[in-house]
């Protein structure tokens, strides 16, 4: 049956994907659900929670947050975005990738046209993620089964529905960037940035008051005007219809690009034909020169250094950006403070005007080291995909020891992390010095430099995955660990979960050290395990059957 | 002689009758030797054994003497290797891609590395994305040749070379020869083998099934010719004729075609005999030939099974 239509046959290679981010979402809102007795469970911590609302205001509009669909809205906020990156890596890869593999040709071949086989993979993409939306709706739901949540099932729905929507959106402009590139991965990496700004995009308006007209650029506006699990906010059915008809538009762009070009070959923007290949020159070419072609480890850093300047920049970027929201907010949450001794309980902060803004900023800057660990990721699937892919054998075919192979790659991803770091403590030294927030420079120093080990634990933990797994579902195992770690590290400590439980997250370990600086045994705990799995990535590598 | 390569029992088991089984060969130094099978046969598998990249289930195989798993940096120091599907990165161009390997390798005589380079007409300056089958290849031939190694390990070298390449390939594995070097070459083309090889080892099922010179493989070249009359003719008197093996009568006896081996003189003066509106020729395919040949009857004739 699965293998009757190009859409059945796209809808069967997406049923893992469909299962996984839909029980994994689902999940997420039922926990945070299901906690909601214990963290709302007095007055006082109803009202500290609104009070603490307006000044992450920028992560999350704060309505109603005292109820239980509020705060399950709020507190996921921007971070249930993520599920677009599904979208975005699988449009890529259906049609650009397909060229990539050579294997559109033999799809091109059969007796269909080119419109009706990429609408068949975009309906299939549709459909999976209205069927996630359902999954999601329904464990969702199975989290209001305990408490008085004042929403049902429908509301859980639309929920996913709201999310779905805006996940589509971001497939379809990765569908449409891929008609430009030449290569999945790059139009995969933009698409990924425009995922980026447009949530920066939309966070403008509640930073900063009357801008809201700039908000209204990005698709993520629309999706955030959507709060389903408030009764009384619900479901607005414009919004979701400008999310539907930008989704729609992108991708009957894409496709009607996509019938109309050379397969294998872009969409040539006018005045790029005068930048056409260049002439032949034949041995001219040689020698290259390049200074990334001298070693393993050095061709790892040449491989590596685009993407590290695109995470430098966002994280880099992001942790100075946290330091003028502190600057904006500190003084706000300051007078809460004053004003309430619960609220100042809740959030474990007082004194100084200082300390609030370190506080403050210790708690946001608990993104950067997940956002580096996140490039690890990336990393550790690329090492893992070259292998698979048989990038491997030819270099292997050369008087180059496996152990060397292995740990020159590492070093260049180690190098890279260590870069991005360095960046990070200078971006924010630079924005704190700016904006007058003050920061202790030692435990700035000691929170930067600390995310490394936890970028090479990462790394180090798909490195060795990588030789059992294959490489998608190495990365989607790395990945679901850093999400649990996260959601352990992030719900835990409210859910007043054991220390047991709590430190089976690798954000355990990191600690807040801008507030209480190195805690060296910890760090020491994530090296050791890092190290274990770098020896079990070694000893694994030197011993398995290379892929063909 | 020395033996450049040997194998005692080397066996890949994966399962399911998948892999190479019991394999015994020795290469001597200076040798081209031929490993010729259809597709799936484990000649692939037999070269991955020999590099190192994936370890046997039982028995072993050397190189110059040093054991292809727990010697295999050493080994690589002497050969050259070209991939039966060579995968690189796609964003290199093919002069980096080249660089890249001499770095690796060391040892490269730049010159000769450019002299290959434009032997085989390759614009090294593209991207390797952009570069067609024959221009990827080209770029792994190279690579493999430009350190001058002393065994080349070539696993079907000429997949997806145009013509006038594949003779530049036949030239420069006829200068390694020249050279006192070594060469082992996997191969489905039956011809190609016969042009550059002094000897055979054909493989089915991961069994070496024949080994010997490559004069010997006469008796396994087949080929067909199909001849169209422009009027019905006796097709049974081409049976009893040298060389021919079988007969079929097409369209009434307007056509025939006819398996055979060794020289087609007896059936062209033959066919003279009637007005012969087309005839053509045609080389069966390995696996057409050990389709024929050796699953005759569910099982290798007599004559052909072990070494001659």
């Amino acid at each position: 049956m699965w293998f009757r239509t190009v859409y059945l046959k796209t809808l069967r290679d997406f049923r893992i994907p469909i299962l996984g981010w839909g029980i994994g979402v689902g999940l997420l809102i039922a926990v945070v659900l299901a906690a909601i007795p214990t963290v709302l469970a007095t007055p006082e911590a109803r009202a500290a929670v609104v009070a603490l609302g307006p000044s992450f205001a920028w992560f999350a509009e704060p309505v109603k947050i005292d109820t239980p669909g509020g705060y399950a809205t709020w507190k996921y906020g921007l971070t249930l975005l993520v599920v677009a990156i599904w979208p975005i890596l699988a449009q890529t890869a259906t049609l650009r990738g397909e060229e990539e593999k050579g294997s559109l040709d033999t799809l091109l071949s059969v007796p269909r046209g080119r419109v009706r086989l990429a609408v068949e993979k975009v309906a299939a993409m549709w459909t999976a993620l209205v069927t996630m939306a359902v999954i999601v709706g329904l464990i969702g739901f199975a989290g209001t089964a305990k408490i008085n949540a004042g929403f049902g099932l429908g509301a859980t729905v639309m929920f996913g529905i709201n999310l779905a929507l805006i996940a589509a959106v971001f497939g379809a402009v990765g569908l449409l960037v891929s008609q430009f590139v030449p290569e999945r991965r790059t139009a995969a990496g933009i698409t990924a940035g425009v995922l980026l700004i447009a949530i920066v995009v939309d966070m403008v308006h509640r930073v900063e008051p009357g801008t809201e007209w700039i908000s209204r650029l990005s698709p993520v506006y629309y999706y955030n005007l959507s709060k389903p699990l408030i009764p009384s906010y619900g479901v607005n059915a414009g919004a979701m219809l400008v999310q539907l008809a930008t989704a729609v538009v992108l991708s009957a762009a894409a496709v009607w690009l996509f019938a109309r070009r050379d397969v294998g070959d872009t969409v040539h923007l006018p005045g790029a034909s005068r930048l056409a290949k260049p002439a032949a020159r034949p041995v001219a070419a040689l020698p290259v020169g390049d200074w990334t072609l001298r070693s393993v480890y050095a061709r790892g850093m040449g491989m590596v250094a685009v993407p590290t300047f695109w995470w430098t920049l966002a994280i880099a970027g992001f942790s100075a950006w946290m330091v003028v929201v502190v600057q904006q907010t500190a003084a706000q949450l300051k007078s809460i403070l004053q004003g309430s001794p619960v609220m100042r309980d809740f959030l474990a902060l007082g004194g100084s005007d200082s300390a609030t803004q370190s506080a403050i900023f210790s708690a946001l800057f608990i993104f950067m080291p997940l956002l580096l660990m996140a490039f690890a990721v990336t990393q550790a699937n690329r090492w893992s995909a070259d292998e698979e892919d048989g990038r491997l054998e030819l270099v292997l075919s050369t008087p180059q020891p496996r152990l060397q192979v292995l740990f020159g790659r590492f070093a260049a991803l180690s190098t890279a992390t260590v870069i991005i770091s360095l960046l990070t403590l200078a971006a924010t030294a630079v924005a704190s010095s700016l904006t007058g927030v003050r920061i202790d420079g030692g435990k700035l120093v000691v929170a930067t430099l600390t995310m490394i080990p936890l970028g090479l634990l990462v790394g180090a933990i798909g490195y060795a995955l990588s030789g059992w797994l294959r490489a998608a579902v190495d990365t989607g195992l790395v990945s679901f660990l850093l999400v649990i770690w996260f959601v352990i590290s992030f719900l835990g400590p409210g859910l007043h979960w054991p220390d047991a439980t709590l430190r089976l997250s690798a954000f355990y370990y990191y600690g807040t050290p801008l507030l209480n600086g190195l805690q060296v045994a910890n760090i020491l705990v994530v090296v050791l395990v890092g190290s274990v799995a770098l020896v079990l990535a070694a000893a694994r590598f030197t011993r398995k059957d290379i892929a063909a | 002689m020395t033996a450049v390569i040997k194998t005692e029992k080397l066996t890949k088991d994966y399962g399911s009758g998948r892999g190479l089984f019991d394999l015994d060969l020795e290469v001597e130094e200076g040798e081209v030797f031929g490993y010729l099978g259809p597709n799936g046969a484990g000649k692939t598998t037999t070269i991955r054994l020999l590099m190192g990249l994936i370890h046997p289930t039982a028995g072993s195989a050397s190189i110059f003497g040093l054991d292809c798993w727990r010697q295999a940096v050493e080994i690589k120091k002497l050969i050259g290797y070209v991939p039966g599907e060579p995968s690189l990165d796609p964003n290199l161009t093919g002069g980096q891609i080249l660089e890249y390997f001499a770095n690796l390798r060391g040892g490269v005589d730049r010159g000769y590395l450019k002299q290959l380079i434009r032997r085989l007409d390759l614009d090294p300056s593209r991207k390797f994305r952009h570069y067609s089958t024959g221009n990827k290849r080209k770029v792994v031939l190279i690579q493999a040749f430009m350190h001058r190694p002393r065994l080349l390990i070539l696993d079907e070298p000429t997949s997806g070379l145009d013509p006038l390449n594949q003779q530049e390939f036949d030239g420069m594995v006829k200068e390694a020869r020249d050279e006192g070097r070594t060469v082992f070459l996997s191969s489905h083309v039956l011809s190609e083998v016969e042009k550059t090889c002094t000897r055979v080892g054909i493989i089915r099922d991961g069994r070496l099934v024949r080994i010997g010179g490559v004069h010997e493989l006469r008796d396994i070249k087949r080929y067909e010719i199909t001849i169209s009359f422009a009027q019905p003719v006796p097709t049974e008197m081409f049976a009893t004729l040298d060389g021919v093996t079988e007969v079929e009568r097409l369209n009434d006896g307007h056509a025939v075609r006819i398996a055979m081996q060794g020289a087609a003189d007896a059936v062209i003066k033959a066919a003279a005999q009637y007005p012969v509106v087309s005839l053509t020729s045609y080389e069966p395919s390995l696996e057409d030939i050990f389709l024929r040949y050796y699953e005759r009857d569910g099982q290798a004739p007599k004559e052909a099974a072990g070494v001659v």
